[in-house]
């Protein structure tokens, strides 16, 4: 067992590693602009910028600048910002905005997890009838229709139906209840389809047979062996949802002014902001990987097949 | 099961009790000799009426698409100077109105779908080509795992948005650039869909019964498990079109995408969109069709992924 | 004595809706059954037996209804059930049923202790406390020891034969009426199977139960039923008391299974087999079913179909041969029968010339499972002579198929050497090397389904190891070669230009077996070619290999768990356990005195179609602990001419011993 963490463990610091140096070198073909603020750009002349590169270290072989990052990092001092917001802390920035985007992304967990499970239930259960056509119907709206023109519709039209605010507020919670709900779509779409092709998929396995010949009612079953089968594959996402709050919507946020995450990267990079791309990249990404490894954990604890891979019959 | 002789049998012709004559052809009737799996495949994908409008919209969409330019000389780009030519709404001379600066929408919609749909075509093209060939040789060459999954979690675990991007940042706005953007987060995971997808077929007892027969890898390969992956790969393509158009509207809001001089559906969906509130045609007529195409290549994808499941061809 | 009547089904019709058609699977089939006693139902797959006996729970596919007759348990007709209600009532409490695979019949993340007291619960409402006493009170009764610590288990902790245990517990949680087992112990091994099948008899007894056999193994039926249905094309042909069916059969279908199976008949011999595939079940049947495939059947057979006549007051059949008008017929029959018994077949010698062929020397397969290492093969020595069938036999995972497939060179090995004509093939060949080996050593695939090509016709299938050894010089020649092979195997040459989905499952095997011998191989590894093949069919594959043998002098490496098959088909034997060889001896040396534990328990467990013989058979399980090899290293050593074992000094010595005592 602890062999099996140990590997996934393993695993994961060194896609960590890995992604580090292709976004850290990627990130060296980016212009040196975006080390300089607006007026220090206009002001200083070809030699003294040089000279200010050299000095913070930009010019020295990539994986210099690695070590030196990381050391800096170990420290605690994730740098400034230079051209988004000219000498700020990005420690400062960051811990502003996340609040935002976290707080948004939990409302939509919950929202998606209560309407896209109990959705998928019913799409199984009325299969091939109206419910399921409906259904059907929906996810393929939001899968297929690009995210940006579902928001907006239900930006401009929902917020005149029911008379809703189309900006954020941070003082008026009738604000939140349009992004939370844009938020939710794919998701509860997402868990509506996986839920219902996983209870479909699962009639036919032979312990379900089983199960109906042992005159279990239909319900009994649906909740206490296939629901609790399907728990297995969700719950290995659930870390990485978790640690993923911090990252907004880029669309959402923009369409209703969130302070939040979304569009930092995107901006940071347009505004050539270097430093910060680094570690907003560098977040993410570890983040994510960080997730998977403890979603496998996890599922570890949930699902006791997963002890097999230690030692297989 | 009581004694149920019957009766009414007693007298019978006599001749009947007579050895009868034994027909080999009989004999080795088989069970369902009228199967095959691209019959049933088209079959079972044409069954429902809805999948038949789709394909039919499709088509039509598409084959209007490419002969609009040859039947109409509206210009696309042509600027009117005029204020009164601004904004137009729907009209016999501009089916879908005019924007800001009196351009035809019903002109740059038609050449905006050609562009989109060459883009999303090529993309998809080359995703799923690029997928196939690399899944095919991971599938084969195990000591190739560790390269490829170290690609994959890298490339995976760079949030998609950041990469495009990135990509999209570094080289300069084109189309071409767009493609290389979408292919080049987009080829793993299909890599990797095909390569476990290879690998279950490789493991299968007909290809080692090609192995003990000596057949050469490239034989095993067209012969043995193109056939089997055919539908997936026509699937997947299908899939790829709705994520491409879907990307390219993305990569267009975010500024990154082809320049806003060019018409693609993404730059007018987005154009549209400014001016949505006081001409909200202008962002509807583009949208619809957009909407259209997606959903259906969509809908195409998934009816013939489950159509080419053998399990489905009730 | 007659028991009181327990459920009763009458003229049961059951259809599906496939592929926009309707089929009819069962077509008016009738059984009883009584207080207490097993009634085994068999029948080929697809004659559906399975589904006949499914209805009786309600549990039959959505695409899938009974469309006539009725089925009566206590006095209520459960065909007429129609809401899932109403079979709540009976599943699990007055019939129960076992599946097939115990491997997939559990839920793989619930412990197996909830799985049985989830049903004590629901049926009884008893409390958890007391529903969990209720399960380990249960899983001892099944023969599972330590079950207080074994209730807290995940299914994939236990074996298959464990876990089909469990399976058994919980269908017999609420004390059932009625237990339908559907083919209990197919997927077990036979050792396993023999246990299985003595605990549900102890159960049946302990329980006054009554059982519902489904199977397709005579053996199996011989051994733990007290009356027989035979089922054909969706309906009854004959049923009777266990030894009426065995010794007096008269519906010519049970005639010919009888007659197929390897153990009744003459080695050397050929088998009776039955021509053909059972009958589309798309299309309406005129008259017996099974008159397309009899030989012997009569005029009347294609035109009405027969009732059942009586033959005695417990056993019926529904043939024609039994009316009155018949008799004449059945006379010609019978004299015709006693001249093919009389003509009695000239015994092959077998191999002549003593030539090794193939020989394995020390050979190791060591596969890497996550961290853990496990020899599939430890150490295995023989040869095999130019002309012989040898056979490896041994239960799942013994390591016979490794050994097949490292002979074949698609398995690695990690030690030994194995010579091919003298030559070590155990290491890299040439590319030229490597083609000539191939050309003279083809492999025969267990799963027919598995084993083509589903996506290429059959005249490539064929024709592929023509092209890969360029066996033509032109496409003449190529078309000519196929249509050969085509014949050798019993195939038209028409059927070249179609898809493998468009045979049955012996059409295809012997599809497979064209495909290997088109290239002139002298050597064939067949792995388990028949057992994933019906009676019937299994007979006409087994001559094939037979007469392929004979014809182009082939020598086989047959591997096989099915020991009736084995002694039929081989010369010399050898049986393995756990990655050993621990028995090898000529064919009827190792069945007359097997002399490993191992194999005894073996010879033992194997179920033997005469109901006579199964009555009085006890089972012997092999435990490895009778042998004591700390001090006394066992060796492979040869204790009689031809007759080798796996023993340490002491027991080589009683071998020895008893073999004289014997002789």
């Amino acid at each position: 067992m602890r062999r099996y963490y140990l590997s996934k463990l393993g695993q994961a610091l060194v896609t960590i590693a890995l992604v580090v140096l292709v976004v850290f070198t990627l990130l060296r073909f980016m212009p040196t602009t975006g080390y300089f603020t607006k007026e220090e750009f206009r002001e200083m002349d070809d030699v003294a910028k040089n000279a200010y590169l050299r000095s913070i270290g930009v010019l020295d072989p990539t994986l210099v600048q690695l070590k030196n990052f990381l050391v800096k990092l170990s420290h605690g001092d994730l740098g400034r910002s230079m051209t988004l917001y000219p000498k700020s802390q990005i420690k400062d920035i960051l811990s502003d905005k996340i609040k935002y985007s976290v707080m948004f992304n939990a409302f939509s967990w919950i929202v998606s997890a209560f309407i896209g499970m109990p959705l998928g239930i019913a799409m199984a259960k009325n299969k091939g009838g109206p419910i399921d056509s409906a259904g059907t119907a929906y996810v393929v709206a939001v899968r297929s229709i690009p995210s940006i023109i579902i928001h907006f519709f239900v930006q401009v039209y929902v917020s005149r139906l029911f008379n809703l605010p189309m900006l954020f507020y941070i003082d008026n919670p009738r604000s939140w209840i349009l992004p939370t709900i844009s938020l939710s779509l794919g998701s509860i779409a997402g868990y509506a389809i996986w839920l219902r092709r996983y209870i479909v998929d699962e009639e036919n396995k032979d312990y379900i047979k089983f199960a109906r010949v042992k005159g279990l009612s239909q319900n009994y079953i649906m909740v206490r062996h296939v629901f609790r089968n399907a728990i297995v594959p969700i719950a290995i996402n659930f870390p990485s949802d978790f640690l993923l709050l911090i990252s907004g919507s880029l669309i959402i946020e923009g369409l209703y002014s969130i302070p939040g995450m979304g569009g930092l990267l995107i901006k940071s990079i347009q505004a050539l902001d270097n430093n910060l791309v680094q570690i907003l990249v560098l977040m993410f990404s570890t983040l994510s990987v960080f997730g998977v490894f403890l979603g496998d954990i996890f599922v570890s604890f949930v699902d006791p097949r997963i002890k097999l891979t230690d030692s297989p019959e | 099961m009581e004694a149920r002789q019957v009766t009414d049998f007693h007298c019978l012709p006599d001749d009947l009790f007579t050895r009868a004559d034994f027909r080999e052809d009989l004999v080795e009737e088989t069970g369902f000799s009228d199967y095959s799996y691209w019959g049933s495949t088209i079959r079972t994908f044409f069954k429902s009426p809805f999948v038949k409008v789709t394909v039919v919209a499709v088509l039509a969409l598409v084959t209007f698409t490419i002969i609009f330019p040859y039947i109409s000389d509206a210009d696309p780009y042509k600027v009117s100077l005029s204020v009164k030519d601004w904004n137009q709404p729907p009209s016999e001379e501009h089916p879908f109105g005019t924007d800001g600066v009196g351009r035809d929408i019903w002109a740059r919609v038609w050449y905006g779908t050609r562009t989109s749909l060459v883009l999303a075509g090529i993309v998809a093209v080359l995703e799923v080509g690029i997928g196939v060939i690399v899944g095919a040789i991971w599938g084969y060459y195990k000591q190739l795992d560790t390269l490829m999954f170290g690609i994959y979690n890298t490339i995976t675990n760079i949030p998609s948005t950041i990469y495009l991007v990135l990509i999209a940042y570094v080289m300069k706005p084109s189309i071409l650039t767009i493609i290389i953007a979408l292919v080049s987060s987009g080829w793993i995971r299909e890599a990797r869909w095909f390569r476990n997808r290879i690998l279950a077929l490789r493991e299968a007892d007909y290809n080692v019964a090609s192995t003990c027969l000596k057949t050469p890898v490239t034989r095993i390969v067209s012969r043995n498990i193109v056939p089997h992956i055919m539908s997936l790969i026509i699937m997947d393509a299908a899939l790829t079109i709705p994520a491409s158009i879907g990307s390219e509207v993305f990569l267009s809001y975010i500024g990154l995408g082809i320049p806003a001089e060019m018409v693609t559906l993404g730059n007018l969906v987005n154009q549209g969109r400014s001016a949505f509130l006081v001409y909200p045609y202008q962002m509807l007529f583009p949208t619809a069709i957009l909407c259209v195409i997606t959903v259906s290549f969509y809908i195409i994808g998934n009816k013939f992924a489950d159509a080419s499941d053998p399990r489905n061809h009730v | 004595m007659k028991r009181e009547k327990v459920f009763e089904a009458q003229n049961v019709e059951i259809k599906f809706n496939l592929r926009g058609k309707t089929l009819t699977a069962v077509r008016g089939a009738s059984i009883d059954l009584y207080q207490g006693e097993t009634l085994a139902i068999v029948g080929e797959s697809g004659c559906g037996k399975s589904v006949f006996a499914k209805s009786f729970l309600g549990v039959l596919d959505k695409n899938g209804w009974v469309s006539g007759g009725h089925m009566l348990l206590d006095g209520v007709d459960i065909a007429q059930y129609k809401t899932e209600k109403e079979w709540l009532k009976i599943r699990g409490k007055k019939i129960a049923m076992v599946f097939q695979d115990p491997m997939t019949s559990l839920n793989p993340v619930k412990t197996i202790g909830e799985q049985i007291r989830e049903v004590i619960a629901w049926h009884f409402g008893t409390d958890k406390e007391a529903s969990k006493q209720q399960a380990i009170e249960l899983l001892y009764q099944v023969g599972i020891d330590n079950a207080e610590a074994r209730y807290k288990q995940y299914p994939h902790e236990f074996s298959g034969g464990m876990r089909q245990r469990v399976v058994i517990a919980t269908a017999i949680a609420c004390r059932p009426k009625i237990l339908i087992c559907d083919e209990p112990t197919t997927a077990l091994d036979v050792t396993v199977q023999a246990q299985i099948l003595q605990l549900i008899k102890k159960l049946q007894q302990d329980l006054n139960m009554s059982v519902i056999y489904i199977t397709h193994d005579l053996g199996v039926v011989a051994s733990v039923a007290d009356r027989v249905a035979v089922m054909y094309a969706g309906q009854i042909v004959e049923y009777g008391l266990v030894n009426e069916i065995f010794k007096d059969a008269r519906h010519p279908y049970t005639e010919a299974l009888l007659l197929s199976l390897p153990q009744l008949a003459v080695k050397g011999s050929d088998l009776q087999s039955i021509k053909g595939s059972p009958p589309n079940l798309y299309k309406e049947i005129k008259g017996d079913a099974f008159a397309p495939r009899n030989p012997d059947a009569m005029k009347i057979d294609y035109e009405i179909e027969p009732p059942f006549f009586k033959v005695t007051d417990t056993h019926y059949a529904k043939t024609w041969l039994l009316h009155e008008q018949a008799r004449g017929y059945v006379k010609e029959l019978s004299k015709k029968q006693e001249e093919r018994v009389k003509a009695t077949p000239e015994v092959d010698s077998g191999s002549s010339e003593k030539g090794v062929l193939v020989s394995l020397r020390n050979v190791t397969v060591d596969f890497k499972l996550g961290r853990k290492k496990f020899s599939a093969v430890k150490d295995v020595t023989f040869d095999i002579y130019r002309g012989e069938t040898f056979s490896l036999v041994g239960e799942s995972g013994s390591g016979k198929t490794t050994i097949g497939k490292a002979i074949m060179k698609i398995c690695h090995t990690s030690g030994g050497d194995i010579f091919y004509k003298g030559k070590n093939i155990n290491k890299k060949l040439s590319g030229a090397e490597l083609t000539r080996f191939r050309r003279q050593v083809q492999m025969i695939f267990q799963d027919p389904m598995a084993s083509l090509n589903e996506r290429a016709k059959v005249d490539y299938i064929i024709s592929e190891g023509l092209y890969n050894f360029r066996l033509f010089t032109d496409e003449q020649e190529r078309k000519r070669k196929v249509a050969e092979a085509m014949r050798s195997v019993g195939l038209s040459n028409e059927h070249a230009t179609r898809f493998p989905h468009e045979f049955s499952g012996g059409q295809r095997q012997r599809i497979g077996i064209a495909r290997s011998v088109v290239v002139e191989p002298e050597f064939i590894i067949a792995d388990e070619p028949v057992s994933a093949l019906d009676v019937s069919i299994r007979a006409q594959v087994i001559n094939l290999l037979n007469q392929l043998k004979k014809d182009k002098g082939l020598t086989y490496l047959f591997i096989a768990h099915d020991l009736s098959v084995v002694r039929f088909i081989s010369d010399r034997i050898a049986v393995m356990y756990k990655g050993r060889i621990v028995e090898l001896a000529g064919s009827e040396e190792l069945f007359a005195h097997p002399l490993h534990p191992y194999t005894i328990a073996l010879l033992q467990a194997a179920p033997i179609p005469d109901p006579d013989i199964e009555r009085e058979k006890r089972v012997i399980a092999y435990d490895p602990s009778v042998h004591d090899y700390v001090t006394d290293k066992p060796f492979w050593a040869e204790v009689a001419p031809g007759h080798f074992v796996w023993a340490n000094s002491h027991e080589m010595a009683m071998y020895e011993e008893r073999l004289a005592k014997l002789k």
